[in-house]
């Protein structure tokens, strides 16, 4: 479309990166972060699976450890699961709608720079005397209590990411919904777009709720109020419904954005619009709003009142259908395709199928006749990994390589990625399923040590390795991303042959995206392969 | 052996072969058909170079619409049913009193005799890892009569604990403020694990308590030593 050739987006001064407010740069600001804190929280996982290696404590303290299980935690769902989204959607989403930036820069940057304060502040928790170590879910009255750790850098982490998050959203909606170009209409945006719209909303409606359990948290922590503390007559459960209120959405948070990314990659290569659009995007609402009524099977042994559990088992599987709905038009998208097995593609279908067996073994967690033997055992903790670790990773994955080009100009190795994908696939299912074994056999989350029954001791040895395969893949797929971008060969403008709008652009885009408002024909559309083919043959 | 080792364990082992096996039909009625249109749609140079026209079929749409719905809300529906069950102690059952805090607990039976376990006394000092259960010194185990239906009511002393009976496959959190119950019952004597297993600190991780499992009598037996109830001094100096 642009035919005058400009410096790419990324070609600036140091200054120029930390004052920007250019929509591209701050995304990769936030991809890089993000992906710095998912090898952190890697490496912590790494430590943690050593340790469980094998009954007793060979390489750290309990102390030590439960700091190693809560920075995991912390960071893979704030930095990993929810930031690399805010990168991907600060980077995408622009150029998919046909928009020079988004509604507000400014606001954007602050967005970016609360992330990476809060970033800090994450960092100064490993100096010693500032150790959190209460999970990430971190539940008064223990969160009260001095082993716990500084409660106050957990207060003000949430507080800076929830008003970075905050920020993003709101900021993100509006440009969706006003910036969009002349012919990108509501009935022509890209899945991508459908799935980060729903995101934000939830997003909007959900911090709140988190900002409001660790403002009480801190109160309680140093002000003597007495929310939460039962000897002074609060009400830790309060807590629990406060937090899920929020962190039950927030799975969809994580995951909706995986699912839009999932679609872009889909149908670019199986050369056809996605199968049931329409139901896509119903489903993509009905997952957002159901989401927000399920979240007490995170307290299905916390005791509640047994109806209420009941009554949340119901919305709790209920939200299987709409999932459902996706991965069925998912695989019907390639009938009668013409499908290419590309790097992105081979990564997708591995996140599909690994989706499902996440999506599977949730459905018994919502039973409570199910949960009440394996919540808060290994087998939930599998459940998330196949969700969170995989389905959702290996999408990030796919859209790190789907995307490569659009963002770098350059073409990662495929024979690399292609290792790495093999190195994930086996090692993380050799984890996370005997870890669905372990946990069925009854082993609880959050242990650093166990008793040495000899099945237990078999099943962790055998997820230990799988860990460490896994880790050598992902170490593998990031090398290849981060040397690529020196040593790939040059890409191609559109090397998918995409007639989504980001494509449309050079690769790299110029800074400014677009040299003139792009005014999209009547016949356009992101998933209109032939149009793609006609406009090649005008020219 | 008996049959059935614990209960109410017997039902979560039925609702879990029930999804055991819808899980395996939904991922082969999924996985099969990808597979197959994977290999046959792939692309091919002069063969299948671009993908066909694929009219929406709304017939096929509300069909997996349907049929999960009406999978899941079976799914409920069966666990709502067994649910009551695993909840509602039997009749009869003996109550004990188990109180958590960091890190051991406290059970207390019907006539005040109390057993404490603490998170040390179920590890080897030395090398601190776990001992086997029937190693652990017996002033720590929580006895347990066979065949009896048990009903523990919980509670905590500091902050949220969790008792989760490892054979019987229960388990219910233990709230400071409140009360919550479960129920179990062992039909084999031996000894059993019980975990905490809601995150509390330090050790956590050996926040375990051996349930040692005996004859009806032998319970009793055990019940009455060692027990100075007020009301049992009375009777003896009359």
């Amino acid at each position: 479309m642009a035919a005058v050739s400009y410096k790419p987006y990324f070609s600036a001064g140091l200054k120029e990166w930390i004052f920007t407010t250019d929509h591209k740069k701050i995304g990769i600001m936030y991809g890089v972060t993000s992906l710095l804190f998912f090898l952190i929280a890697g490496l912590s996982a790494l430590a943690i699976r050593m340790e469980l290696y094998q009954p007793g404590l060979q390489y750290m303290s309990e102390d030590a450890y439960n700091q190693a299980l809560t920075v995991h935690g912390v960071l893979m769902q704030f930095w990993w699961a929810v930031g690399i989204w805010s990168s991907f959607g600060n980077y995408l989403l622009p150029l998919m709608i046909g928009a020079r930036d988004v509604a507000f820069p400014r606001l954007n940057a602050l967005s970016y720079w609360l992330f990476f304060a809060a970033s800090v502040l994450a960092l100064l928790t490993f100096l010693p005397g500032s150790q959190i170590r209460m999970m990430w879910t971190g539940y008064p009255p223990f969160s009260l209590n001095d082993n716990a750790g500084p409660v106050a850098f957990y207060a003000l982490i949430i507080h800076l990411l929830g008003a970075s998050s905050l920020a993003g959203a709101v900021n993100l909606v509006v440009t969706n919904l006003t910036m969009r170009a002349p012919g990108v209409t509501m009935k022509k945006m890209n899945l991508f777009l459908h799935s980060f719209l729903a995101m934000n909303v939830i997003q909007i409606l959900g911090v709140p709720a988190l900002a409001g359990a660790v403002t009480m948290l801190l109160m309680d922590k140093y002000f003597q109020t007495a929310f939460f503390d039962p000897a002074r007559g609060g009400d830790p459960l309060l807590y629990q419904n406060l937090f899920w209120f929020y962190s039950h959405p927030v799975v969809y948070v994580m995951i909706l954005p995986a699912f839009g990314v999932i679609s872009e990659i889909i149908a670019t290569f199986s050369r056809r619009e996605l199968f049931g659009r329409t139901s896509m995007i119903v489903a993509i609402w009905g997952i957002a709003i159901l989401g927000f009524m399920v979240w007490v099977h995170h307290m299905f042994t916390s005791g509640m009142p047994d109806w209420i559990r009941i009554l949340f088992s119901y919305t709790t599987v209920l939200i299987g259908v709409p999932t459902g709905i996706k991965i069925f038009n998912w695989i019907f998208t390639l009938y009668k395709g013409s499908i290419r097995f590309t790097t992105p593609m081979l990564y997708t279908l591995s996140a599909i199928f690994m989706f499902l067996i996440g999506g599977l073994t949730g459905i018994p967690l919502g039973l409570p006749a199910f949960d009440i033997a394996v919540h808060d055992s290994h087998f939930v903790v599998a459940h998330f990994h196949y969700v969170l670790g995989m389905a959702l990773t290996l999408a990030a994955f796919g859209g790190f390589h789907y995307w490569y080009p659009k963002f770098t100009g350059r073409m990662y190795s495929e024979l690399w990625a292609k290792i790495a994908l093999v190195l994930i696939m086996i090692g993380s299912n050799l984890f996370y399923f005997l870890q669905f074994i372990v946990g069925l056999e009854g082993m609880p989350r959050r242990y650093a040590d166990y008793p040495a029954i000899d099945s237990w001791v078999r099943l962790h040895e055998l997820q230990t390795i799988g860990a460490m395969i896994l880790g050598a893949g992902v170490a593998i797929a990031v090398m290849n991303l981060l040397l690529s971008t020196k040593l790939g060969k040059k890409a191609e403008e559109n090397p998918w042959q995409s007639p989504s709008l980001e494509w449309l652009v050079p690769s790299p885009p110029p800074p400014h995206n677009f040299d003139k408002t792009p005014h999209m024909p009547e016949d356009w559309d992101p998933y209109n392969y032939e149009w793609l083919e006609k406009q090649h043959k005008r020219q | 052996m008996k049959e059935i080792l614990a209960y109410p364990a017997n039902y979560w082992q039925t609702i879990y072969e029930i999804w055991l096996f819808i899980s395996v039909v939904i991922y082969l009625v999924v996985f099969l058909p990808a597979v197959y249109f994977l290999v046959k749609y792939r692309y091919r140079k002069g063969v299948n170079e671009r993908a066909q026209l694929v009219k929406e079929s709304k017939a096929l749409e509300v069909l997996w619409t349907i049929i999960p719905t009406i999978v899941v809300i079976y799914l409920a529906t069966h666990s709502f049913a067994f649910y009551k069950v695993q909840r509602t102690a039997p009749e009869g059952a003996l109550e004990i009193k188990v109180t958590a805090f960091m890190w051991g607990w406290e059970f207390e039976y019907p006539n005040g005799k109390k057993v404490y376990s603490f998170f040390n006394s179920v590890v080897d000092p030395e090398k601190n890892v776990y001992l086997q259960p029937e190693q652990v010194n017996d002033m720590f185990k929580a006895y347990i009569p066979e065949d009896t239906p048990v009903k523990v009511l919980c509670t905590s002393r500091d902050v949220i604990h969790s008792f989760y009976v490892h054979p019987a496959k229960v388990m219910e959190d233990c709230v400071p403020g409140r009360i919550t119950h479960m129920w179990f019952q062992i039909n084999e004597p031996g000894d059993y694990w019980a975990f905490c297993r809601e995150y509390c600190g330090t050790q956590h991780s050996k926040m375990a308590a051996v349930l040692k499992v005996v004859p009806k009598q032998e319970f009793e037996n055990w019940l009455q030593q060692g027990v100075q109830t007020s009301q049992e001094d009375n009777k003896q100096t009359l």
